[in-house]
């Protein structure tokens, strides 16, 4: 099985942020809008955070 | 009154709110397909249960409800309301978890993820049911 980190998160991501997308709004271009807000929020806090930690592990 | 907005009203006739509940708990998207929203109905339907899958094929475990141990229980919560797809890996013996696993911890979260997004999923059915959107 897939075993790439980054694969798995951005892969968790995208299925959160189609979800979330269409639970949030009731356009088309309103749903990829909000899809690509969540999916770029939560990549880029995990990203941050594993920054944070490498400099600051607990 | 004037200046006040108007309101979206339930509809007169439309299927039991509790058959609603069930549909849309029991399979991801029926709820909404029920209500006429087909496009989210299967977009549901096809991503809540990919995740579910992918999380079994991570070797994530289905929780037992373990009460002594409250994260357990909450995460065995998680996992049944995804519905039948939990149900069926249950009956089949499936997401028995193998820690040892490098993605056991994704698969957790791939599983518990995808039965709390279909428990707003049921939240949201509610509301298309109720005519508030």
């Amino acid at each position: 099985m897939v075993e790439s980190h980054f694969f798995l998160m951005v892969l968790f991501s995208t299925l959160v942020g189609v979800v979330g997308g269409m639970l949030l709004k009731d356009t088309r271009k309103d749903q990829v809008r909000a899809a690509g807000v969540i999916v770029a929020w939560l990549v880029g806090a995990a990203v941050v955070a594993g920054w944070v930690l490498r400099v600051f592990p607990l | 009154m004037a200046g006040r907005t108007p309101q979206k009203t339930a509809p007169k006739s439309g299927p039991p709110i509790g058959l609603v509940y069930l549909a849309a708990w029991l399979v991801p998207g029926l709820g909404h397909l029920w209500l006429g929203r087909r496009e989210k109905g299967v977009v549901f339907f096809v991503a809540l249960c990919a995740m579910f899958a992918i999380g079994l094929a991570l070797d994530g475990r289905l929780f037992p409800f373990v009460w002594s141990e409250p994260l357990v229980a909450l995460a065995a919560v998680a996992d049944v309301a995804a519905g039948l797809p939990y149900l069926l890996a249950w009956l089949a013996g499936a997401g028995v978890g193998t820690p040892a696993a490098v993605s056991y911890e994704y698969g957790n979260t791939f599983l518990i993820t995808a039965g709390l997004l279909n428990a707003l999923v049921v939240i949201d059915a509610h509301d298309v049911a109720r005519g508030r959107k």
